[in-house]
């Protein structure tokens, strides 16, 4: 086993080019089918996610920032906070990120029919994410650059009125307004045979008032199978 | 934008009252399904082929628009019009006008084009007032005054024209596939229908109205969707078309010996150029046998830009695309000292970045 360790590291002038379920009768499904799943106000987790983030769950309404490195894994972060919910049935959307990997996301366990791409939504990234709220439940951006202040304060506004949830994948601070919860990459692993094997990414995660104790945490993204898994 | 291969049969292209057109473009589409599992049908009596990559590396591209001509006749009975060019914009054209648009050459064929491709006649004859009737002339214009003078749609048509969008609105039969599916008596479900259970869902509703928000303000390929195809690497298996265009809900679970394992976060769309070298920095090959010319030390982004290598796994052969036999290729797994890992592939003596870990 070889393994490489980073800390973080940022080469956006490297990389400027930027980059079963079984069917079930439609009777039983319409009385299965919660009526107030799209209005629950919490949207489900994974494992390992769940360990990780105060509550189990994501919160309607929540902004998560993301902060890695470019390359360092912070898109399979951002990613894999939303299997959870993609599997349960939401709708979710991946705006700004040039060329999302569409089999590392199905290994990770998204659900590509309720996906939408914005891949370049150049200047309008924004009011991308405003035209998609409301229609999607999470939203992944990766902003291309700085963020204002007002941009930021105001997306995040527009989230919590719609009930949403924003994820941010940002370089380091580049996120001008506080999160419900943020999840930074510190370090990253390869463990590796003949073939990458696996990657062990250190977090650091924390949240907002009650939840604002910081705990770190190691998730194996992906593992061998392309999944997430829980790597304390 | 991608190079696409156009098959235009003009005989096809109008409905035929006993619905003979339907049948015969439905075998065409899979006949030709049969050569390539890329094509995509556009419009009744137009297909279009992914030619990906730099048109170097595909020598055979020759061979494909053989073999695709041959298919057409063999199938339907019709002589086909075949041209290529990047984008479905500009590989209709081509198509229509039987012309191989070389490599780089698509703006300078976009824009010799009269302003009737874009199909909105009140336009050109506007422009034809103002002595504007090639399309070039039309790019040049500024978009700000495009969007003051005309509706939306020639906006839309301007973005086109400049090359900043690749297809017209409208340019695709949304319900070409249901069609097609109907005449096959297969079923196919319709993207934007993706319902849980196979019905559409009030989610659903909301997620369409969604996407038809952020297309009208980035157009027809600003929102996409992603199925998956069946292929041993990320790159080939990966489809990703415009929202509201019909794909096909094939699903990809069968087990492909020897697939590329895991799958990087990020496929590049359009591979990059890059060097691998040894330390003593002379270029690495892989040669005819799938072995690497020596160990890799650096990855080389551009003669400034070049990253140490700590790990590299590889290569793995792949020969499974039906004209690319004349020119394998290879998959190359390496791990940076500065701690990201990259999917490289080679090809025709030629290294790319395909995949970042990210």
């Amino acid at each position: 086993m070889a393994g490489v360790t980073a800390t973080r590291y940022s080469y956006e002038h490297m990389f400027a080019f930027s980059p079963s379920r079984p069917d079930l009768p439609a009777d039983l499904v319409a009385r299965l089918r919660p009526v107030s799943l799209s209005h629950a106000r919490r949207l489900p987790l994974e494992e390992p996610w769940s360990a990780l983030v105060p509550g189990a769950a994501l919160r309607r309404g929540w902004s998560v920032v993301v902060q890695s490195g470019s390359g360092l894994g912070g898109l399979s972060v951002a990613l894999g906070l939303l299997t959870g919910a993609s599997r349960a049935g939401n709708w979710v959307a991946v705006v700004g990120v040039d060329d999302p990997g569409v089999v590392a996301m199905a290994d990770l366990g998204l659900d590509l029919r309720r996906v939408l791409f914005v891949p370049r939504p150049r200047g309008a990234w924004a009011e991308a994410v405003g035209d998609l709220l409301g229609g999607v439940d999470l939203i992944v951006v990766r902003p291309p650059g700085r963020c204002s202040p007002s941009t930021a304060r105001r997306l995040v506004d527009r989230v919590r009125e719609r009930g949403a949830v924003l994820v941010v994948l940002t370089e380091e601070r580049s996120w001008p307004v506080p999160a419900d919860l943020s999840l930074a990459i510190t370090q990253t692993r390869w463990a590796t045979t003949s073939r990458l094997e696996a990657r062990y990414v250190t977090l650091r995660v924390s949240g907002r008032g009650r939840a604002s104790r910081v705990a770190e945490h190691v998730v194996v993204l992906p593992n061998r199978a392309g999944r997430a898994e829980a790597g304390d | 934008m991608e190079r696409l291969l156009g098959v235009w049969v003009a005989a096809l292209s109008e409905e035929a009252p006993d619905g003979s057109s339907w049948r015969a473009f439905a075998a065409l589409v899979e006949a030709l399904g049969a050569l390539s599992p890329f094509v995509e049908p556009v419009r009744l009596g137009l297909c279009v082929i992914p030619v990906r990559g730099p048109s170097r590396f595909f020598g055979g591209e020759d061979a494909v628009l053989d073999a695709v001509a041959q298919t057409v006749r063999d199938v339907t009975g019709c002589e086909p019009s075949l041209g290529v060019a990047d984008g479905l914009f500009c590989a209709e054209l081509a198509a229509r006008s039987s012309r191989v648009v070389p490599a780089g050459r698509t703006e300078a064929f976009r824009r010799a084009q009269p302003l009737d491709a874009l199909g909105r006649p009140d336009l050109s004859a506007t422009c034809a007032r103002l002595g504007i009737r090639r399309l070039g002339e039309f790019a040049d214009l500024d978009p700000a005054r495009v969007l003051g003078r005309f509706d939306a749609g020639v906006a839309h048509a301007h973005r086109v024209a400049r090359g900043e969008l690749a297809e017209l609105d409208g340019q695709r039969d949304l319900r070409l596939l249901e069609h097609l599916a109907r005449v096959r008596g297969q079923v196919l479900e319709r993207a934007e229908q993706g319902g849980f259970f196979g019905e559409s869902a009030a989610g659903d509703e909301r997620a369409s109205t969604a996407a038809h928000r952020v297309r009208r303000r980035l157009g027809p390929e600003g929102v996409v969707v992603a199925t998956l195809r069946p292929g041993r690497v990320p790159e080939d298996r990966a489809a990703l078309v415009p929202w509201g265009a019909p794909r096909s809900m094939a699903s990809d679970d069968a087990p492909w010996p020897g697939r590329v394992a895991p799958a990087p976060a990020s496929t590049l769309a359009r591979p990059v150029a890059v060097e691998l070298r040894d330390a003593n920095g002379a270029p690495l090959r892989v040669s005819a046998r799938g072995i690497l010319s020596g160990e890799p030390a650096t990855l080389w982004f551009s003669h400034r830009i070049r990253r140490d290598v700590a790990w590299h796994a590889g290569p793995w052969p792949s020969l499974e695309r039906w004209w690319a036999h004349a020119r394998p290729r290879a998959h190359v797994q390496l791990v940076l000292t500065s701690g990201e890992a990259v999917l490289l592939m080679a090809q025709s003596q030629r290294w790319w970045l395909v995949g970042i870990y990210d």
